[in-house]
């Protein structure tokens, strides 16, 4: 069994739903109303005892007969030791224990699903049949006056024994019955109780099962980006003699090539470099997917990022016929985050931007003050909400654009709009999730608008330093 | 089974098991009504909600035998809807017999094979060996259309080991029948374990013909 598993619930006796101690069930104050009424309907004095021998519920006076024998010291010795063989009777079923006086109780057992769990005492009553003071009791002590005993039997209830019979089952009824209900509610408490518990034992073991399973799944990812890193690294060291020696033939060291060598050698070099590209990317992907990749944070400006972007890429884009655009707000504050990599994101962008830009298209690039908003709601919004200054860079181009269902996976690592585009335009499908996980790792945002035929607008959103 | 020395008291808990809305509810209330007052006691319905027993019910049974053992039968029926299985599971605990109910209709074949399944992880979660728990199978509802045949039921009883019973619970046919029977089987196999023979002078034929006796079975057939 497993260790962690939480204890099954205690021994509440559901097992057996039996009541183990008859005051743990009932409600004692019911039984004193219960024991109080039939004092005032009969006169009969009525008590509860548990098994236990605990007296639960009692409503009685004390007869004016056992006043009197109190004040005799034969009589009180008399009276008492016949009172506790009544208190102390254990019958299997109803009795009559008969006292000094003559006067009889009625002592029952409570029998509560075939188990003994207590007895009810009523009385002392006198029996109707009983027409004679009983001669011990005269005898009892030697200075008892007959008198006084006449008139203090007189005031002591008389009940015939068919009357008792039934004043009896009524009691037991009536006990029975406030028993039972008790009975329902414990055990329905019980196994309320019980069923939550267990419900949550088995809940903890399946958190328990997922959890292992999610920690394997967490050690799988990182032997995978593990892999990915060595595996990267291992294939960029030949790969830089390759286009090392490649460059060298190309530029003549090793001797003058013939027009057909050349061009040979500068396809290797290229396709060399385009799979270092692809290597690189490899790379940084891992890095940070396994939060390796550091990212420095300093004040960057951000008219001079846009303008070295666009400039690096006026070159190509001019080559193909395409007008590039910069529009920067005047008086921005600085941007907080890494140059190089922020540079990365644009460059990325940029490249898209260019590549799938038809002849006498534009791309321009921008940036504006902007606000961050983590789109916190419900309670403290207000606080949480609050939105922090940003500066939103914007690569737009008016190129072939992507359909809307495709934007919420182009960020998807190897993930391509249309997987023949790589044939045509190059690229690896690594450049934007590359580009989400820089924007993320500097707790930006990136969004993206596209219209198929239109164009594209990419907008990434980068906390500016704060106060200025 | 709990054994009360000192009480000279044994307690048999018997659970009625088996898939929503079989008649285990309803087999309760017919042993409780055909059985004398002085031997069953008040029938006990722990939480309903539209008439489905959301916890258990619980029927008390009691039996004096000649050698002055008080023999304590308890009978709990558990919820049959499939989410309630943490109290079916509790329910279980310590049973020394089981009685499954199974709705006779062909329509529920699927439900019973669930239940039953169901039934066999849960003995074995509360440590209970259902390849050796007294077990008795019943076909109730056998008043209703679209039912498994008598032919087909007996001819599938003989390949299981259990005791089946067919019963039409509502009218009380059949239901003391599957009762004994499972008092039987459990008596039985609580013999073997405890020798209660040995131990309280319980004869297991003699007590077995009493408890009949009192359900008024044999007294039946000896008029």
């Amino acid at each position: 069994m497993n260790e962690s598993r939480p204890a099954p619930a205690p021994a509440l006796d559901i097992a057996l739903g039996d009541i183990t101690r008859l005051d743990e069930v009932v409600d004692r104050e019911a039984l004193r109303d219960v024991c109080r009424s039939f004092f005032e309907l009969f006169g009969l004095s009525a008590r509860v005892f548990s098994s236990e021998g605990t007296l639960l519920a009692d409503a009685h006076e004390e007869p004016a007969i056992h006043a009197y024998l109190r004040t005799l010291p034969r009589g009180r010795q008399l009276l008492d030791q016949s009172v506790d063989a009544v208190v102390r009777a254990h019958p299997e079923k109803r009795t009559q224990l008969s006292e000094l006086t003559g006067a009889v109780y009625d002592v029952v057992p409570l029998v509560y699903q075939g188990r003994r769990v207590g007895r009810f005492v009523l009385g002392p009553y006198l029996p109707a049949e009983l027409k004679e003071v009983p001669r011990a009791l005269l005898k009892s002590d030697p200075g008892i006056d007959k008198e006084k005993v006449r008139t203090a039997l007189a005031s002591m209830p008389r009940v015939r024994e068919a009357t008792a019979e039934k004043i009896v089952a009524h009691m037991n009824g009536i006990i029975d019955l406030l028993l039972f209900s008790s009975h329902r509610a414990h055990l329905t408490s019980e196994m309320h109780v019980a069923s939550v518990r267990e419900s949550y034992r088995e809940l903890a073991e399946k958190t328990a099962k997922l959890q292992a399973a999610y920690e394997r799944l967490k050690e799988l990812d990182r032997l995978k980006s593990n892999f990915l890193a060595t595996v990267s690294h291992e294939l960029r060291t030949p790969l830089t003699s390759i286009i090392g020696y490649s460059e060298m033939l190309e530029s003549g060291i090793a001797g003058d090539l013939g027009a057909e060598q050349k061009e040979f050698v500068e396809t290797i070099h290229a396709k060399g470099d385009q799979l270092l590209a692809l290597i690189t990317s490899l790379l940084d992907l891992s890095k940070l997917e396994q939060g390796a990749m550091k990212v420095e944070a300093e004040p960057v400006e951000p008219r001079a990022i846009v303008e070295d972007i666009a400039k690096t890429f006026t070159p190509a884009a001019h080559k193909k016929g395409i007008e590039v655009v910069v529009e920067v707000e005047e008086g921005l504050p600085r941007v907080m985050g890494d140059p190089i990599r922020i540079k990365q994101v644009l460059s990325n962008l940029a490249e898209n931007a260019v590549k799938f830009t038809p002849q006498g298209g534009t791309v321009r690039f921008g940036a504006k003050a902007a606000e961050l908003d983590d789109g916190a709601s419900g309670l403290g919004a207000v606080l949480m909400a609050a939105p922090r200054r940003a500066i939103a860079f914007t690569v737009r181009d008016s190129g072939i654009g992507m359909p809307r269902e495709e934007l919420p996976r182009i960020f998807d690592a190897f993930y391509q709009v249309d997987g023949s585009s790589t044939r045509e335009h190059g690229g690896t499908g690594l450049g934007l999730s590359i580009v989400k996980r820089l924007v993320d790792a500097h707790e930006g945002s990136i969004e993206v608008e596209s219209f198929v035929g239109e164009g594209t607008r990419f907008v990434v959103t980068l906390p500016s330093v704060e106060g200025e | 089974m709990q054994i009360d020395f000192q009480a000279r008291e044994l307690t048999v808990k018997l659970v009625y098991y088996g898939p929503a809305l079989s008649g285990k509810t309803t087999n309760l209330q017919a042993i409780h009504k055909l059985v004398t007052p002085d031997t069953a006691g008040r029938l006990m319905t722990l939480e309903t909600r539209d008439d489905r027993t959301l916890f258990f019910d619980l029927l008390p049974l009691t039996f004096s035998s000649g050698s002055g053992i008080q023999v304590r039968f308890k009978l709990f029926t558990v919820p049959g809807q499939v989410i309630h299985n943490a109290t079916r599971r509790l329910v279980l605990q310590g049973a020394d017999g089981t009685a499954f109910i199974a709705d006779s209709q062909v329509a529920e074949t699927r439900a019973n094979q669930q239940a039953f399944l169901n039934m066999q992880e849960n003995l074995r979660e509360n440590g209970l060996d259902p390849t050796s728990h007294p077990l008795v199978i019943q076909f109730n509802k056998r008043d209703l259309p679209g039912i498994r045949t008598d032919e087909e039921i007996d001819r599938l009883a003989e390949r299981g080991s259990e005791p089946v019973f067919k019963a039409v619970a509502i009218r009380g046919v059949g239901v003391i029948e599957t009762f004994l029977g499972l008092t039987d089987l459990t008596w039985r196999a609580l013999e073997e374990k405890h020798s209660l023979h040995e131990k309280f002078g319980l004869d297991p034929d003699e007590f077995l013909r009493d408890v009949r006796v009192r359900l008024g079975i044999e007294g039946r057939a000896a008029e």
